[in-house]
């Protein structure tokens, strides 16, 4: 009984903020500014979608948001050539010291975003580096971050699936690479799927690097657009649409590989 | 000649792992590079002319953000733990709809760091928001505690209280997911043994929980305090007047324009973190040699 109404408390504490969020992001314009009068309702008076209506015919909001999707797919991108050809060979061969090269694959993520960022950020801002662009550059930052996981759920994908279905491949004289292309890789695709999933949310929501990296420029990613408008105190339904758009993707997603950020979250945990 | 055969045979070791060193040094050259980037920097500002480490320990605003991320730090991470440990003891026990329930703690995570830090700032804005309109009487179901709005993030106990809220609120299920783990492993056969022999849920959860889920639990001490101590988005957010390290050093940096100093203060803060770490893994060691008798 206790830990029935325990559970229904906990709900509601996760619940509710996200219903607030919605509930502003829905709300006209006497439920927000009230002046003191009425308190402030818990629906809306008159619910309406024309923020969102607004926002999706906003320049600088679909800008931001096509730079999000553009550098997160260039992560997703960077972090499955680097990552999943190793981890296939941190799984399949016996490289003398995989201990070693597990642990130093965490190494740059001991080090705080925080601490990390200012390295990076001034390698970036000089040559030949600052050439690229800076959608590239962010990108690249992200990979670094996301790396270690993808690599880390690459190979618990890599682990659950036989080999002697290379062998025998290689038997039938397949080349090394060869089995890995057109047999491993097929069998793999629904994992790989995961990383590369979880590798594009941890991008979409990355804040400290593109804020460092984007500071000068015009070019911004969601957090950071979210950020920069936080600045000028707007209205509070104008601030939770742009949240609550920010969220979708995430939440979404976050679903579909539940099973395998259990991988991801606890990756750090040997450190 | 027997050195010509040796230097052969490496040649051949080489070429018949070509794949896989072409496949795993790109990889490890990139996460290598920026490790030694990052190292070279760090320690490049910190020992930079006028030695910025040492200075900056004499800087008040340096000393006031130790003080307070220090004392996030410190009230934080056993929260955390706690809150962990209160999750995974609501779902460990199936019952109807526990996957569920399972799910539905899962949802903060899904929810982006500065999304949560809006939700929080829409909550207790000031002067007038749901917080300070409930504060003040103005729902019928609460009673009056307030005479005016209060300004939240005017206040520094507020604001950083609001920061910790906002951490703890997000990371919950990470540490939920850890302590379940734990909890899943250890085994039936111990209770019911402890039962018959007459132990009480008191002595069960003393003798048998807490000993067995202490890798567990030193797990989430470890990784929460590193998290707390890194702790960036929330305070940067919600405590803007009141620094902690990592806001200091985005003020530094970005500001001030100093970024010897703000390279000095990140280092500061890689220390920290590995004097934590050090500290939580030789405490919960010596908290396990006592409760695990043999």
């Amino acid at each position: 009984m206790v830990k029935t109404i325990l559970i229904a408390i906990v709900i509601f504490l996760i619940i509710f903020p996200v219903f607030i969020l919605f509930k502003y992001s829905i709300s006209d314009r006497d439920s927000i500014v009230t002046g003191g009068k009425y308190p402030e309702p818990f629906w809306p008076f008159n619910p309406n979608l024309k923020m969102f209506q607004s926002l999706l015919v906003r320049n600088d909001f679909l800008q931001s948001g096509m730079v999000s999707l553009e550098v997160g797919f260039l992560t997703v991108i960077f972090c499955l050539i680097l990552g999943v050809p190793t981890a296939y060979a941190l799984t399949r061969y016996r490289i003398p010291g995989t201990g070693v090269l597990l642990f130093f694959l965490l190494s740059i993520r001991l080090f705080p975003d925080i601490s990390a960022v200012i390295p990076v950020a001034e390698q970036f801002f000089k040559r030949p580096l600052s050439y690229l662009p800076p959608v590239v550059l962010v990108s690249l930052a992200h990979t670094l971050l996301a790396l270690p996981y993808a690599i880390y759920i690459a190979k618990g994908v890599f682990e659950s699936i036989p080999k002697d279905l290379e062998e025998q491949s290689q038997v039938l004289g397949a080349s090394k690479a060869y089995s890995f292309l057109r047999i491993l890789t097929p069998l793999a695709l629904p994992g790989l799927g995961a990383a590369a999933i979880y590798t594009f949310l941890l991008s979409w929501n990355e804040f400290v690097f593109a804020y460092f990296i984007l500071f000068q420029g015009t070019d911004t990613t969601l957090p950071v657009y979210l950020l920069r408008i936080l600045t000028w105190s707007p209205q509070k339904n104008f601030i939770a649409a742009i949240s609550l758009l920010m969220c979708i993707p995430v939440i979404i997603f976050t679903f579909a590989v539940q099973r395998y950020m259990r991988t991801g979250l606890t990756a750090g945990a040997v450190k | 000649m027997p050195e010509k055969t040796k230097r052969y045979s490496i040649w051949e070791k080489l070429k018949d792992n070509l794949f896989i060193l072409g496949i795993t040094v790109p990889c490890f050259l990139y996460l290598f590079a920026f490790l030694i980037i990052v190292l070279f920097y760090l320690l490049k500002f910190s020992f930079s002319e006028g030695l910025p480490i040492i200075s900056i320990l004499s800087e008040a605003e340096f000393r006031n953000a130790l003080l307070r991320t220090f004392w996030f730090m410190l009230i934080g991470t056993p929260l955390q733990l706690a809150v962990g440990i209160i999750l995974a003891l609501l779902v460990y026990e199936s019952f109807k709809g526990v996957s569920l329930t399972r799910s539905l703690f899962l949802i903060p995570i899904a929810i982006p760091a500065l999304v949560t830090a809006v939700i929080i700032n829409l909550l207790f804005s000031y002067p007038f928001g749901h917080m300070n309109d409930l504060l003040s009487g103005k729902y019928t179901f609460f009673p009056k505690i307030l005479e005016l709005p209060l300004n939240f993030s005017g206040t520094e106990f507020f604001s950083i209280g609001l920061a910790m809220l906002g951490k703890v609120w997000r990371d919950m299920p990470i540490s939920m997911l850890i302590i379940l783990a734990g909890l899943q492993t250890i085994e039936k056969e111990g209770y019911e043994a402890a039962q018959i022999m007459g132990a009480n849920f008191y002595q069960r959860f003393k003798y048998i929980t807490l000993p067995l889920l202490t890798p567990a639990i030193s797990t989430v001490l470890i990784l929460r305090s590193i998290e707390n101590w890194k702790e960036f988005i929330f305070p940067f957010v919600l405590a803007p007047a009141y620094p902690l390290l990592g806001v200091l050093i985005d003020r530094l940096y970005h500001v001030q324009q100093n970024p010897y100093m703000a390279g000095a203060c990140a280092l500061w803060l890689v220390l920290f973190i590995g004097a934590t770490t050090f500290l939580f893994t030789f405490l919960t060691k010596t908290v396990r040699a006592y409760l695990v008798k043999v």
